[in-house]
């Protein structure tokens, strides 16, 4: 536009023949032309070889918003070019493991990512035998990365078995290019020439679906930005693949096209592709509806009290957040109670805590004191706490409470072969579908366990400390277990094993009982001395 | 195979305990501090004494422990 002012410009000039002053703007927009020409021209390239958006406004906002890193534009630049030169490379990777097949489907109707992979692996004829195949995510995934399963389908048709497979992170210094991180999932059964297998792998991303707009008034709908790659990541060369990308409603802002691309409903299906070469990327970006509730403990700290004397005593402290998009503007409770369909639609008033069965002693309080808005079912396989904040939370604001609870001892301690005891219990956050930031279990052992180890299937920070309660007198071994980013599926069973004598069972009531003897033996000797000041009878 | 560890005495009968226990501990309580007054420092046995008193702490001291443990404090 401003190459047309300079035109203006020179137009002016030419009828002013001041000559000097036209070769000088000719110049200088002739050089502009051609840098803007030479832009163009390289950003068409770029984006034509790439991914074709269905709107324009979707492609600046992609290329503009921060989060998306720009290495990554630049490595699917670099590899569809690479691409789309050598479609059939012989740089094929050094075990030679080929993906037949891969489906990739990302559910996105929750607050929480949940990405279910289908890989059908095989291995060619020269290769050799593979213990374990690995799958990439980008450094931005791997950050938000909660957890990783993968199971592997054994028999055949009827007697088809999904086995669980162990999947561990490779390390950094395995050189996947532009950062990607490697996840290795070994494989019960080692993977034969010319042998094919399918894999079932499923991953859970939090704080990955980013609200846009950041802010919303009360009678605003939620809409988010979930980005991701049209392709899947691999580092092996995939033949055939497709992608799903399943939203929680009709409500579809707008959704990058790599074609072929095709929308039903609440689903975009992105393929099928073939034949891509190891590390292929196509970001996509999806702009949708949802309004569920973004619940997210930012601190939860869980302390199980362990009590010989027939109880385990559990206190669950947190620190709540709504985790969607700000809340802007007044709140007017009267427009959210009268019209609950449209006011204030993705916040949220109540949560559901699942907890064991049997509980006993329920209490849901906070600094001031008690809440009496919640529930509680019970039945013989668990039971359910539902449960109001003292206010409907909408998108970044806070509350803390508190829920404690008591739970019959024998339904969770045991004693182990080898003499030990154990305390089977569960990890993770009772309240369903939330993301917990930051978790604390703290297991308060018996006064006088000896050498506590806990056993938990995945990797936590573990130390011990010394915690006081009633009538102790050296302090209670406290197991302390810390991990971040914790989602439903890390709601597993977890052992505490430690050396407990039950002599030590009867150092409560021997304080009691001596705390009452000793009374006893103050009267006694106050009633054999004699205090009078005057002179004694006897004497 | 892992056996499931339970409390030596059953939880329900934590609230039983404690009011037998106590008041068994209270009545013994009485007796002593009855003798105590009633008899006079010449006649007192200190071996009758001990004894009350001692059988009167057991009794009291798992009396309270009962009953910390019947209202939901479990030490």
């Amino acid at each position: 536009m401003w190459m047309r002012r300079e035109l203006r410009h020179l137009a002016m000039a030419r009828r002013n023949s001041l000559t000097t002053v036209i070769a000088d703007v000719w110049d200088k927009a002739k050089h502009l032309r051609e840098a803007a020409e030479e832009e163009e021209r390289h950003v068409c390239k770029a984006w034509k070889i790439s991914s074709q958006v269905v709107r324009p406004e979707t492609t600046t906002t992609a290329t503009m918003a921060p989060p998306l890193p720009t290495s990554i534009l630049l490595l699917l630049a670099v590899a569809f070019t690479v691409a789309a030169a050598t479609a059939t490379s012989p740089t094929a990777p050094e075990d030679g493991i080929r993906v037949v097949s891969a489906e990739k489907r990302i559910d996105l109707t929750g607050p929480i990512v949940k990405v279910y992979l289908t890989l059908k692996v095989h291995n060619p004829a020269t290769g050799s035998d593979a213990s374990h195949v690995l799958i990439a995510f980008t450094p931005l995934e791997a950050q938000h990365l909660a957890i990783v399963k993968a199971t592997r389908a054994e028999g055949k048709r009827k007697k088809k078995v999904y086995v669980p497979l162990p999947v561990e992170p490779v390390d950094l210094a395995a050189n996947a290019p532009d950062g990607a991180r490697l996840y290795s999932v070994s494989l019960s059964a080692p993977l034969r020439p010319s042998e094919t297998t399918t894999m079932e792998v499923f991953y859970v991303l939090t704080h990955s679906l980013e609200p846009f707009p950041a802010e919303i008034t009360q009678s605003e709908s939620q809409l988010v930005y979930y980005r991701d790659s049209a392709l899947l990541l691999s580092p092996y060369h995939v033949l055939e693949q497709v992608t799903y990308v399943k939203m929680p409603s009709n409500r579809v802002e707008s959704f990058t096209r790599v074609d072929p691309t095709a929308r039903s409903g609440p689903e975009v299906k992105y393929g099928t592709y073939k034949d891509q070469l190891p590390y292929a990327y196509s970001p996509i970006l999806v702009h949708h509806e949802n309004n569920h509730p973004f619940a997210v403990v930012e601190e939860l700290v869980r302390k199980v009290e362990i009590s010989h004397w027939g109880n385990v005593q559990v206190t669950e402290q947190y620190k709540l957040k709504h985790g969607g998009a700000r809340h802007k503007g007044v709140f007017s409770r009267l427009e959210y109670q009268s019209r609950q369909s449209i006011s204030g639609a993705s916040s949220f008033k109540n949560l559901l805590a699942r907890l064991p069965p049997r509980v006993h002693s329920v209490y849901y309080r906070d600094e001031i004191g008690n809440i009496s808005s919640s529930n509680l079912r019970t039945d013989s396989h668990k039971s359910e706490l539902e449960f109001e904040p003292r206010y409907p939370l909408f998108g970044g604001w806070h509350c803390t409470f508190t829920i404690g609870y008591g739970m019959p001892l024998q339904d969770f301690l045991f004693e182990s072969e080898d003499g030990r005891r154990f305390a089977n219990l569960t990890f993770g956050c009772p309240l369903l579908n939330t993301v917990v930031d930051d978790l604390t279990i703290k297991i308060v052992l018996p006064e006088g366990s000896k050498s506590p180890q806990a056993v938990v299937p995945f990797l936590t920070e573990q130390h011990l400390e010394t915690s006081y309660s009633y009538l102790d007198v050296v302090g209670r071994t406290t197991v302390v277990l810390k991990k971040k980013n914790v989602v439903g599926e890390h709601n597993v069973p977890f052992q505490v094993y430690y050396e407990f004598n039950p002599v030590f069972m009867l150092a409560e009531p021997l304080m009691l009982i001596s705390a009452a003897l000793l009374f006893f033996v103050a009267c006694i000797a106050y009633l054999h001395m004699d205090l009078s000041i005057g002179k004694s009878q006897a004497s | 195979m892992q056996a499931a560890v339970s409390s030596p005495v059953p939880v329900a009968w934590y609230p039983a305990l404690a009011v037998l226990t106590v008041a068994v501990g209270l009545m013994l309580t009485a007796s002593f501090f009855i003798y105590e007054a009633t008899s006079s420092t010449r006649s007192r046995s200190l071996a009758k004494e001990i004894t009350t008193a001692a059988v009167a702490s057991v009794f009291l001291g798992f009396g309270s422990l009962f009953v910390l443990l019947a209202s939901g404090v479990y030490v």
